[in-house]
């Protein structure tokens, strides 16, 4: 009876190499040896030293021969083709068809960004199966790397080799934490779970009025009727959904590499997605990068979650620079959206596309992720930091005419960063500056505790 | 991965806890848990050690033995020098055994480079097949002598098992009882071949004629029956 392959298995086919082991060309070599030096040193006694080696090479090899597969099925079964980064994660190989001659191990070669969990080479266990633990520390789209499977027979004299290619690996920025919303003041006309200004049908409760013909009995307020000594009714906001678009910044990824800005800004807009749908809004992502946008439009539903990771997971700072463009598409900006920005601000393109943005009437607010600043001058000889010398020991002028050009540079770079983020406050658009490490809700709180005024 | 599934509804702290909660750390085998550090029992210590002891043993054993009478002069000299090193360099490479080897050794020091080169090295040459060539060499330069020359391919081809089993980890026991019969049968065609040796005319005359044919056959025969077709 065979048994069910699981969910996912992945099964190939794949060549075996076979070739001749160590211990078999060592005695090989012992044989040789003997047979030549007895043929020349003319001494008998050195044929008896090859027979032992020669008697185990051919009854070894004629077995090993008998059942020499040319080809073997592997089995790659995943724990699932998507993970967190951080988040151990682990593959089952089997390798089937064999006969039980032979004894089996197997070698996991990990890809770039895969880091190895477990033993990378493991004896095989029955149905020659293996478990390979991995984690990957952080997202992209990864090649999980390559198995391969070392075939011994018996006799151990022959070995075959199979490589099988794993399958590629996509890795999900760990989410930040976040729970509060920011929401508009002016919301669309669709049902949701956002308390709107008009009012409704909805849960909470707004205000009280006056009883008007045709109201429904069920809104009246007894207990304020009571008191009033007339019939008052409860009122309640409608209950609406808004429109969520996500701005990632992929343009500049500063920082080492785990915690840097492109990190920060994918782990906060993950985790804004997610706040977001929850509560049943409609999320779209806009990733920007070099050489045009990524984007995806608003839509609802925990697939949602998925598809936004999956076009962020395409961005890539990379080096080449493609058509410069200053507005964003329109179609991945619904009118009347929230816009939540991630970014580092450090290219002036974006911030001119927020800027643009603004001025379309969109309302925003922007996160900013960047967490490094350029080094402090050096010292010209030592090669230190200035932040690293005794405090009150160095006057400035000790650092040289370079360390000073570097001070200043610096200095220069803190003010332009000051000034790029008070022209955007100057816009009406809030912006608050997220360290990656604490909850989300911290820096939005301001703006989470009441609707956002949406100012056209 | 299983965070996958639950994310949504639980948040991602309890999504990321989820998925670190499950089956990779039952999933380790033994390998695994040598691999984090866990102490090895000192029966596992003893059942990698023991072979490799062996092997060294061994291989000393044969220099001593083909050595004997120490010649310090000439090729016998020479010979000895890269026997000497073979089972050495050999013995050596079995006890690095487990020293890994990274792929990459851009940024590494001066240090750690030579390291690993030193290790690249001592794993790349044959240094088994270099020593019982040279062992066997040194046998000829000595005179004849065919039960000494008979113990010291006994002890060879020991060194080669050991050595085996040793770097492929394989149960000692269950090889050797596999092979026992064709083991056994080799040790008799080794006593056959000192006994030879000692019969007059072995050397010289048709019998040497006889003999050296029927090692061009075994050689010819070795060759087909071992190749991997």
């Amino acid at each position: 009876m065979t048994q069910a392959p699981p969910v996912g298995a992945i099964t190939r086919e794949v060549p075996v190499r076979w070739r001749l082991s160590r211990h078999s060309r060592r005695l090989l070599t012992l044989a040789i040896a003997g047979l030549l030096l007895a043929v020349l040193s003319r001494r008998p006694e050195l044929v008896g030293v090859a027979a032992p080696a020669l008697l185990l090479l051919g009854a070894g090899g004629r077995r090993a021969g008998e059942s020499r597969p040319p080809r073997v099925t592997v089995r790659i079964s995943p724990e699932g083709a998507r993970l967190f980064e951080g988040e151990p994660a682990w593959l089952d190989l089997a390798a089937g068809d064999l006969s039980d001659g032979y004894d089996l191990r197997w070698d996991f070669h990990p890809g770039k960004g895969i880091e190895p969990a477990s033993a990378v080479t493991v004896t095989a266990g029955p149905a020659g199966a293996a478990r390979f633990a991995f984690t990957v520390p952080r997202w992209g789209k990864r090649q999980a790397g390559t198995a391969e499977l070392m075939l011994h027979d018996r006799w151990r004299l022959t070995e075959g080799r199979a490589v099988v290619t794993l399958p590629s690996l996509d890795v999900f920025p760990r989410p930040g934490i976040q729970d509060t919303l920011v929401t508009l003041s002016r919301l669309p006309n669709r049902l949701g779970e956002h308390a709107a200004r008009t009012p409704g049908e909805g849960a909470e409760f707004a205000g009280l009025r006056e009883y008007v013909p045709g109201d429904r009995q069920r809104q009246i307020n007894w207990p304020a009727s009571t008191r009033r000594g007339r019939l008052m009714v409860s009122t309640h906001p409608a209950e609406r959904s808004q429109d969520v678009v996500l701005l990632v910044d992929a343009t500049s990824d500063v920082g080492k590499p785990g915690t840097s800005a492109l990190d920060y800004g994918l782990r906060g807009a993950s985790a804004a997605a997610r706040a977001y749908l929850e509560r049943r809004d409609r999320v779209g992502v806009i990733t920007y990068q070099w050489g045009g946008a990524r984007w995806l439009a608003p839509s609802l539903g925990r697939r949602q979650v998925y598809k936004i990771i999956d076009t962020m997971l395409r961005a890539d700072a990379g080096w080449s620079r493609g058509p410069s463009f200053a507005r964003l598409p329109r179609a991945a900006l619904p009118p009347g959206a929230l816009v939540v920005a991630f970014s580092p601000l450090l290219d002036q393109r974006f911030v001119e596309s927020l800027r643009d943005l603004r001025e379309r009437g969109f309302s925003l607010v922007v996160v900013d992720v960047l967490n490094v600043s350029p080094p402090g001058p050096r010292l010209p000889v030592l090669g230190l930091p200035l932040s690293s010398r005794p405090a009150g020991r160095l006057a400035a002028g000790a650092l040289g005419a370079a360390g000073g050009i570097d001070e200043i540079a610096r200095r220069l770079w803190q003010m332009e960063q000051q000034a790029i983020r008070f022209s955007l406050r100057e816009l009406g658009v809030p912006v608050l500056h997220w360290d990656g490490a604490e909850p989300l809700d911290l820096p939005l709180a301001p703006y989470s505790r009441r609707p956002l005024v949406v100012r056209r | 991965m299983s965070a996958l599934g639950d994310g949504l509804g639980d948040g991602p702290a309890d999504a990321l806890g989820h998925g670190r909660g499950d089956g990779p750390a039952d999933g380790l085998g033994d390998g695994a848990q040598a691999a984090g550090g866990s102490p090895l029992a000192r029966g596992r210590i003893l059942a990698l050690a023991a072979p490799r002891l062996a092997a060294l043993a061994l291989g000393v054993a044969s220099v001593a033995w083909a050595a004997l009478p120490l010649s310090a002069a000439g090729w016998a000299a020479l010979a000895l020098t890269v026997a000497a090193a073979s089972v050495a360099a050999g013995s050596l490479r079995l006890a690095l055994l487990e020293v890994p080897v990274p792929q990459e050794a851009y940024f590494m020091g001066l240090p750690e480079r030579t390291w690993y080169q030193f290790l690249s090295a001592i794993r790349t040459l044959a240094w088994e097949e270099i020593g019982c060539a040279a062992l066997l060499w040194l046998e000829v330069l000595h005179p004849a002598r065919a039960w000494h020359t008979a113990i010291l391919g006994a002890a060879l081809v020991a060194w080669l098992l050991a050595v085996h089993i040793a770097e492929s980890g394989a149960a000692a026991a269950a090889l050797l009882r596999r092979q026992a019969r064709v083991l056994v049968l080799g040790a008799g065609l080794l006593a056959l071949g000192a006994a030879a040796a000692l019969l007059p005319g072995a050397s010289s005359g048709g019998g040497a004629v006889a003999l050296q044919v029927l090692a061009v056959i075994a050689v010819t025969a070795a060759v087909i029956l071992v190749l991997p077709g």
